[in-house]
């Protein structure tokens, strides 16, 4: 589904990604894992579009097609959909609205007439119910006056909304308290199925023991420089990203 | 040239009339007129609105009017509004082309001409007490000599049912046409009124609309009052509204000005009692070359008293905007609350927005904050509206109208908050 090789990006001339490789099949739950600074928001975001990240060298193929060369739009239409680790507040665009607007720009795209009133509403519930979303927040501009656990269960409750075929979640679990992780993490793990991808980044274990992964990398100075299953993860909260930095020095 | 115009339309006036009260007030104005003249980029109020497009102009008033006019009715904005119209072509009352709901006798809907004899009273008590003509060429040039206009009286605790809208139209088919209309608008105590002032332009030939108002809210007044300024082609505009407020009252103000060659906007509002509320709210999107300037004024005179100013700007093109919010507190206006905000987006990197608050506090128990802003639509809400797949054309709208929503939710017509709407989609 997704295919990342030797992917080099930079900002203001500084490099972040050095040469990142990653395979993401479907049906995977891939981990991403690293110190701060490692360059895990920046591959989100340089997989989602954002245009202030240059790509310098290496290619990303989602599905056949060069996500590269692909708008934002164009690739969440195409089903990549990236849970910030940040999501911004926008004073007055209406929860509602803002989703309608989407699934039916996406429905357009595939050729699909705009979604019934009802069928869409129908829909706003079942979805809302996932994450346990107050019905009140729906009807208030987007994110707006949202608390930190708010805003990511609405980026989950978006994710459900529109149906990705690859959900990117940025370090999702950060700012949660431990029952606000559970219930974002279940939502999640409704999400899964055969066809559906997630890459899931965090700083902390804490959050594979809900989402348990398939596959762990840890990504550190622009690169994925160890991979292995969920265990890896559990070694890592024990040991740290000391010894990780330890061996690439070496290595290097 | 405009000055020659309005001269000789004086004297022609002078000739005919008979030498009554509003006669003398009219030659005293048109004598100040020709004292002061037009204001030129000289003057600090006008530095960034150049008026001589419309000076080396000739003007004429005229009460004649073509089938545009009646094109231009029939799709006029509001139309569909159940409300009291009041219809005005070239600065004439087109009494066939409006309607007067209003069943309670005690409310006088009608003109200026008409309230001169039959209000007389009223009128005199009145009639140019507010809007100053000194060192104020463009006010003596109307009161000199103002074509006609509206005459509102709301006597005491009594609620004008449904809205008051006042259509001017400007219709240059034939001619360079120069409209003056002069409102006078009076709320007594405990009384409210929602008016609504639009403007069109029809015709290939420039126009110049000149309007004074003038607002007197007598205590515990309540006004609802919009403006919308719609007038295509080459059309100029400037309006001075003055707005007095007696003890207790509430006015709230908002100014859509969405079309225009050059409209310059007056607002004063002089608060003369405690626990006023004034409100004065106002949106502009220029495009083309389009010039909108929005001069507003607050007087603070006494105690109590709030006021709260938002000023919303979208620029396309090489279009100019100015801004100049002045708020007078003076000595004896302790407690007073005085916000103001000017917020622009630059649509276009050739637009330009001269944006200027200026406060004068003479008392020292007040809150009073103002700011400005000019920028770009912002970058972070646009790719987060794009990352969902909402297109770069559709996310810019969205957004333009969530910068809109601010002044959009200051109006309580149903109907004129659409329209803004479908202007804003129209217009972007
Ligand atoms: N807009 C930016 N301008 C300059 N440097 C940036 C910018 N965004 C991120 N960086 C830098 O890129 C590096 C990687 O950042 P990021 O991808 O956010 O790391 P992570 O998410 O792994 O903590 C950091 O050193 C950070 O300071
Ligand atoms: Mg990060």
């Amino acid at each position: 589904m997704l295919s990342i090789k030797n992917l080099k990006a930079e900002i203001e001339g500084k490099k972040i990604l050095n040469g990142l490789n990653l395979e993401v099949k479907a049906g995977e739950v891939h981990a991403i894992m690293g110190p701060n600074g490692a360059g895990k928001s920046t591959l989100s975001a340089v997989l989602a579009g954002r245009a202030d990240y240059e790509v310098t060298e290496g290619t990303v193929d989602f599905d056949g097609k060069d996500l590269l060369e692909l708008s934002p739009e164009d690739r969440a239409r195409e089903g990549v959909f990236l849970a910030f680790q940040y999501p911004i507040e926008i004073p007055g665009v209406s929860n509602t609205n803002f989703l309608k607007t989407a699934i039916n720009e996406k429905r357009k795209y595939q050729g699909l007439e705009p979604m019934e009133a009802t069928d869409f509403l129908k829909m706003m519930r079942e979805k809302m119910e996932l994450v346990e979303m107050d019905k009140s927040l729906t009807s208030r501009s987007l994110n707006e006056g949202f608390s930190g656990g708010e805003k990511k269960r609405n980026e989950i409750f978006q994710m459900a909304m529109l149906e990705p075929k690859l959900g990117i979640l940025d370090e999702t679990d950060s700012g949660l308290d431990i029952d606000a992780l559970r219930l974002v993490s279940e939502g999640v793990n409704k999400l899964r199925n055969k066809e559906r991808s997630f890459i899931v980044i965090t700083h902390y274990q804490r959050l594979l023991d809900y989402i348990v992964p398939d596959f762990v990398h840890v990504l550190y100075k622009g690169r994925i420089v160890k991979s292995g299953d969920a265990s890896l993860a559990k070694e890592l909260e024990e040991k740290g990203y000391d010894w990780i930095k330890q061996e690439v020095e070496a290595n290097s | 040239m405009l000055v020659e115009n309005i001269k000789a339309e004086f004297n022609l006036y002078k000739n005919q009339a008979e030498k009554s009260d509003f006669f003398l007030k009219r030659e005293e104005a048109f004598a100040e007129f020709e004292k002061v003249g037009f204001p030129t980029t000289k003057n600090e109020e006008w530095k960034y609105t150049n008026l001589k497009n419309i000076t080396n102009q000739s003007f004429q008033s005229t009460c004649e009017s073509t089938i545009e006019t009646e094109l231009m009715l029939s799709h006029a904005f509001l139309k569909e509004l159940t409300a009291n119209k009041l219809v005005f072509v070239n600065g004439s009352f087109r009494p066939e082309l409006s309607t007067i709901i209003e069943t309670d006798e005690s409310i006088v809907i009608s003109t200026l001409a008409k309230a001169k004899t039959a209000h007389s009273e009223l009128f005199n008590k009145h009639f140019g007490k507010y809007a100053p003509i000194e060192g104020q060429g463009l006010n003596a040039m109307n009161t000199a000599l103002l074509s006609d206009g509206a005459f509102i009286y709301v006597p005491n605790n009594k609620t004008v049912t449904n809205p008051v809208i006042i259509v001017n139209i400007a219709d240059s088919t034939d001619v360079n046409v120069l409209c003056q209309p002069r409102n006078l608008i009076i709320v007594e105590k405990s009384a409210s009124l929602t008016l609504v002032e639009t403007f069109y332009a029809v015709g290939n030939n420039p126009s110049f609309t000149n309007v004074v108002n003038e607002v007197y809210a007598n205590e515990n007044a309540h006004i609802e009052h919009y403006k919308i300024q719609n007038q295509e082609g080459e059309s100029y505009h400037n309006n001075f509204t003055q707005i007095f407020q007696e003890a207790n009252t509430n006015i709230n103000h908002v100014t859509l000005t969405l079309s225009g060659t050059l409209v310059r906007n007056n607002l004063h509002f002089f608060m003369n009692g405690q626990n006023c509320n004034s409100l004065l709210y106002g949106l502009y999107m220029p495009h083309g070359t389009e010039l909108v300037d929005n001069h507003t004024r607050v007087d603070h005179a006494f105690p109590n008293c709030h006021s709260d100013e938002l000023y919303k700007g979208i620029m396309m093109d090489k279009s100019v905007a100015v801004f100049n919010g002045k708020i007078m507190v003076h000595l004896d206006a302790q407690k007073t609350n005085a916000y103001q905000r000017n917020q622009n987006i630059l649509l276009s990197n050739e637009a330009t927005v001269n944006t200027k608050p200026q406060l004068e506090i003479f008392a020292d128990d007040v809150k009073c904050t103002h700011g400005a802003t000019i920028g770009q639509l912002d970058e972070e809400p646009m790719f987060y509206l794009r990352s969902r797949g909402i297109p770069a054309d559709v996310a810019r709208k969205m957004l333009l109208n969530a910068f809109a929503d601010d002044i959009a939710e200051r109006i309580k017509i149903p109907e004129l908050v659409e329209l803004l709407e479908q202007e804003i989609e129209k217009k972007i």
